[in-house]
């Protein structure tokens, strides 16, 4: 029963944690049109310097890392925006969201210079809307809940990979992820038009409010069962115990006034 | 605090709660926090009340009762006499035919419970696929091996029977080098697009979580895992056997279509699943 | 009033002695309390519930206030829970208090079977009360997943395919027996409209039933008494039913309520519109049943894949963890008083005075060993949870739960035994009770001193 409700506690923080993480909503940007050459040179000597040691000088891929010949714009953006790249989790490790290790013109540069390695997914543009919502929820629940859960909060998707949560999502990565199908991830090639409808929906869950109370985790009976028990259960408990005492009229314990 | 005073603080409390409620209900309307602790207060403030009105107020005593004694012989025999169940057995022939008589009429009156559902025949056998079904989308559109991306997944269904629950397939875009399937199933996949029923033979779940890195289908019920390069086989998890495969071929205008409906019954197992046919 | 109703009922006398009725005062007998006042919650909840439910799965379009769904094809009875819990004013908070309510139902009728089985109060001659109580026990879980699955959304219905699958998975009677469950094979229209006659009028019925067979049991053959000063196998001591009895229950009974109250407006259960409606060709992780199906779920996760056919017949792998291995475990406790009886303690004496749970040492150690492969069980259905937790892949967490559910157990047997023994020994030489003095109610309604007999 002890480590049932270590469990509960850390399941119940757990839960706790991320329903109160905030949405990171990230500043408007626009690709720089111009001088896109001269950033692709820029991004060629960051490349060098920060991620050629494993995928390979040209971006050609070693046994360290994939090529990114064809991985394409979306692909770069999404993973150096997410913080996944450069990837520091160690060997067969997951690559998981950090802040960004680089600023909003380096990743514009490396960027440009993954897209000039060859044919690849454009970083997509997103609109969202609520009049998409219920599309998006449609395409959600049948395609992505399977693995990031209905209630976006990721799950645990077995080879020790997990989906991750898509609270901290802006609605170009999830389009982005959709379109490149990064790590585990299969490929999701769906119109503009359905990658809207799909960002809308995960902008809907990121701020879709609770209308029953704490929404502990969001995901279903297993936080549902533990607070059944060591909250319901347990103060129903105390309750039992105190008005099952022998007590005296005077509040005292009668156990050995007979 | 008294005894006196706690109780009586415990029933305002709970009055003002009583009071509050109809006010949230009319005034703010249906807020569910809010009806939710005013009435865990008036409920709660009223049982506090009592309990320590039980707990405090009476005086009452531990006392002793004794325990009736059951099953006394003298008892059971006077009953028995009074049942004469003898006077009823004694005559063997109607007590049997009454017996029976009941029974069948039991039996009689069961019958009707086996309207409520049909005989099991052909369906668990059976999908919607047919030689020559064009595999399409939930959208309803047909579908050519070029239009998917490599590690693309797609639900699909037979034309015309989208959302047939039986007939669901997972289409997956594979490197056709990659594909290790046994000799008879070379043809089944036509430039690497392999087709396998989306129900998990395990517990009937949707096998809906796809790992591209290690091309592998997860059921998120049991974690039942299939690997999609070996056919489908069970790698990991409760699952015995491997999700059935689509026969698929290209049609004239290179889309794709089943050679076939699947040559095993899809879904969970079933007792007779190695016979082709149901007993009658 | 009472001269009236007496003139007519003839009930005073009765009355009198049922006021009198002396009740032991030990806080574990409120245990079965608590979880039949959660069943009076339910009942009222249940009614307001039903009022707005529609059992019906007729494709309809959702237009209420729920953004995501809205121009959405549900069932009609999706939609029915979706305006409950949108657009009927307390109609969630109801809902919620209801759900909350099944879950602490369940968890007391187990704390209280626990209570039961760890001081011996089944034995003689009680086995038709434990009976009643297991049969009581069915009949909550079956009220539980019937209840689970009528809201019609993804996760019900995700749990109505793994009941399919396990009905199915019956050697050579489980096909008839899904298709005569399920009307046909799944998934089918008729089968919401079932479970609201199985949810809302047979089982109730029953369960309402068995609860007054219980009860009625309960006050013929008086309460059990844990060993105590002047407390004989012939007596009952503790006080008379009315006043403190009836305050003490009533009071409870409220308690029990305003808990599960704010329960159910602080914290959100099935919030089943984030789930969608239950669409056969789509599923959402994690798919979890409610806890007390949790083992069942657990012990399908944790059975390697074990498929076979002899002469023709094959057994599908869900049976032996789904169907044979729960079978036996439900079996082997219904008739645990006749097992005791009969095999391991060869006790046949009634007994009035209860167990301390070191009194006999190995019912406390298979009782614990029982409960502890319960719990992993009940762990092992949340393995994908509990993988992210502890951040290991949920194949290795599966891996482990394997060889602990053979592991935990034996070591709590062997603890417990142990600790057991030492209690006893503890307890035979243990300190002088305090000298006592024993009271017994003189037929004039004063009190006079018997001498301890203990």
């Amino acid at each position: 029963m002890r480590a049932l409700s270590i469990l509960a506690a850390v399941l119940v923080l757990v839960g706790l944690a991320i329903v109160t993480v905030p949405a990171i909503s990230p500043p408007p940007r626009t690709l720089a049109a111009p001088g896109e050459e001269q950033l692709a040179q820029q991004g060629a000597a960051l490349f060098a310097r920060s991620c050629a040691s494993c995928h390979g000088s040209e971006g050609q891929g070693t046994e360290f890392g994939p090529t990114l010949q064809g991985a394409g714009a979306a692909s770069a953006d999404f993973q150096l925006r997410t913080g996944r790249m450069p990837f520091t989790e160690g060997a067969g490790a997951q690559a998981k969201r950090k802040p960004a290790a680089f600023d909003d013109q380096q990743i514009e540069a490396l960027v440009a210079y993954v897209a000039s390695l060859g044919d690849g997914p454009q970083v997509p543009e997103v609109t969202v809307d609520q009049a998409l919502v219920p599309e998006g929820q449609r395409t959600f629940i049948g395609n992505c809940a399977p693995c990031h859960g209905a209630t976006g909060n990721g799950g645990a998707v077995g080879g020790g990979a997990l989906a991750p949560a898509l609270d901290q999502a802006t609605p170009v990565q999830v389009a982005e992820a959709m379109i490149t199908g990064p790590g585990q991830m299969p490929v999701f090639g769906y119109d503009q038009h359905g990658l809207n409808a799909v960002a809308s929906y995960v902008d809907y869950l990121q701020h879709a409010p609770h209308p029953g109370g704490f929404a502990i985790g969001g995901i279903g009976p297993v936080p549902e069962g533990f607070v059944a028990w060591v909250l319901g259960m347990a103060l129903l408990f105390v309750i039992v115990v105190l008005i099952g005492r022998r007590w005296t009229a005077k509040g005292g314990d009668e156990e050995h006034v007979p | 605090m008294t005894a006196e005073r706690s109780i009586a603080v415990s029933l305002i409390v709970s009055i003002l709660a009583s009071l509050a409620l109809p006010v949230v209900y009319v005034l703010v309307g249906g807020n569910p926090q809010l009806e939710g602790i005013l009435l865990a207060v008036a409920l709660g403030g009223l049982g506090l009340a009592i309990v320590i009105w039980a707990i405090r107020l009476f005086e009452a005593p531990v006392e002793e009762e004794p325990r009736h004694e059951f099953g006394s012989t003298a008892a059971v025999e006077a009953t028995a006499d009074a049942l004469d169940l003898g006077s009823i057995t004694r005559r063997r022939f109607l007590g049997s035919l009454l017996a029976g008589a009941g029974g069948l009429l039991a039996a009689a009156l069961v019958l009707p419970a086996f309207s409520l559902g049909p005989h099991p025949t052909r369906q668990l056998f059976e999908t919607a696929w047919r030689k020559g079904s064009r595999v399409v989308g939930s959208d309803g559109r047909p579908i050519r091996p070029d239009q998917l991306a490599t590690d693309a997944v797609q639900t699909v269904f037979p034309e015309g029977n989208v959302g047939h629950a039986d007939s669901q397939t997972l289409l997956i875009k594979l490197r056709p080098e990659d594909l290790q399937l046994a000799a008879e199933r070379q043809a089944w996949a036509p430039q690497g697009v392999v087709g396998y029923s989306k129900i998990c033979t395990h517990a009937g779940c949707p096998v809906g979580l796809y790992r591209a890195e290690d091309h592998s289908l997860l059921c998120p019920c049991h974690q039942s895992t299939f690997d999609v390069l070996r056919g489908a086989v069970p790698t990991f998890g409760p699952a015995a056997r491997p999700l059935p495969q689509l026969p698929l071929e290209l049609d004239a205008e290179g889309y794709l279509v089943a050679r076939s409906d699947y040559t095993e019954p899809v879904g969970p197992s079933f007792w007779n699943m190695t016979h082709t046919e149901m007993p009658d | 009033m009472l001269r009236w109703l007496d003139e007519r009922l003839g009930i005073a006398d009765w009355a009198r002695s049922g006021l009198r009725k002396i009740f032991p005062d030990h806080w574990s007998f409120l245990l079965g309390e608590v979880a039949l006042f959660c069943l009076v919650v339910l009942v009222l909840t249940g009614v307001f519930l039903t009022l707005f439910y529609v059992p019906d799965a007729t494709p309809v379009t959702y237009e209420g206030s729920y953004l995501p769904l809205q121009g959405q094809e549900v069932s009609a009875a999706y939609r029915s829970v979706l305006d409950l819990s949108f657009d009927v004013q307390a109609g969630l908070v109801m809902r919620q208090v209801h759900h909350w309510a099944a879950l602490v139902f369940v968890a007391a009728i187990v704390v209280h079977l626990l209570r039961v089985f760890f001081t011996g109060a089944f034995r003689r001659p009680r086995e038709i009360n434990w009976l009643v109580g297991i049969g009581l026990l069915l009949l909550a879980l079956g009220m539980g997943i019937t209840g689970y699955s009528l809201p019609d959304d993804l996760l019900s219905g995700t749990g109505l395919r793994i009941i399919y699958s396990a009905a199915i998975s019956i050697p050579l009677v489980g096909p008839y027996i899904a298709f005569l469950l399920f009307g046909g094979e799944f998934p089918t229209a008729t089968i919401v409209s079932r479970l609201f006659v199985f949810h809302v009028m047979l089982l109730p019925a029953l369960l309402l039933g068995g609860v007054a067979v219980h009860l009625a049991i309960l006050w013929r053959q008086k309460h059990t008494q844990f060993p105590g000063p002047g407390h004989t196998e012939h007596n009952v001591v503790g006080k008379s039913f009315w006043p403190s009895q009836v305050f003490k229950s009533t009071g409870l009974m409220l308690l029990v309520a305003a808990v599960l109250a704010l329960m159910g407006g602080l914290v959100q259960i099935n919030p089943i519109w984030s789930y969608g409606p239950f669409i056969p060709t789509t599923v959402s992780a994690p798919a979890q049943p409610d806890w007390y199906v949790g083992w069942l779920d657990g012990s399908l996760r944790l059975f390697p894949p074990v498929e076979f056919t002899v002469l023709g017949i094959t057994v599908p792998a869900p049976f032996i963890p789904g169907v044979l291995l729960p079978g036996l475990a439900f079996t082997i406790m219904t008739l645990w008083p006749f097992i005791e009886q009969r095999f391991v303690t060869r006790d046949t004496r009634f007994h009035e005075l209860l167990d301390r749970p070191w009194d006999n040492p190995f019912r406390t150690a298979l009782g614990v060993a029982a409960l502890l492969v319960f719990v992993i069980a009940t762990l092992a259905a949340g393995n994908d949870v509990a993988a992210i937790i502890f951040n290991i892949p949920v194949e290795v967490m599966t891996d482990v739960l394997r060889i602990l559910i053979f592991v935990v157990p034996l070591i709590g047997f062997a603890l417990t035994w142990r600790v057991m023994h030492e209690l006893r020994r503890d307890d035979r030489v243990g300190p002088a009770r305090p000298p006592v003095v024993r009271l017994r109610r003189t037929p004039d309604g004063g009190f006079e001193e018997i001498e301890a007999s203990d």
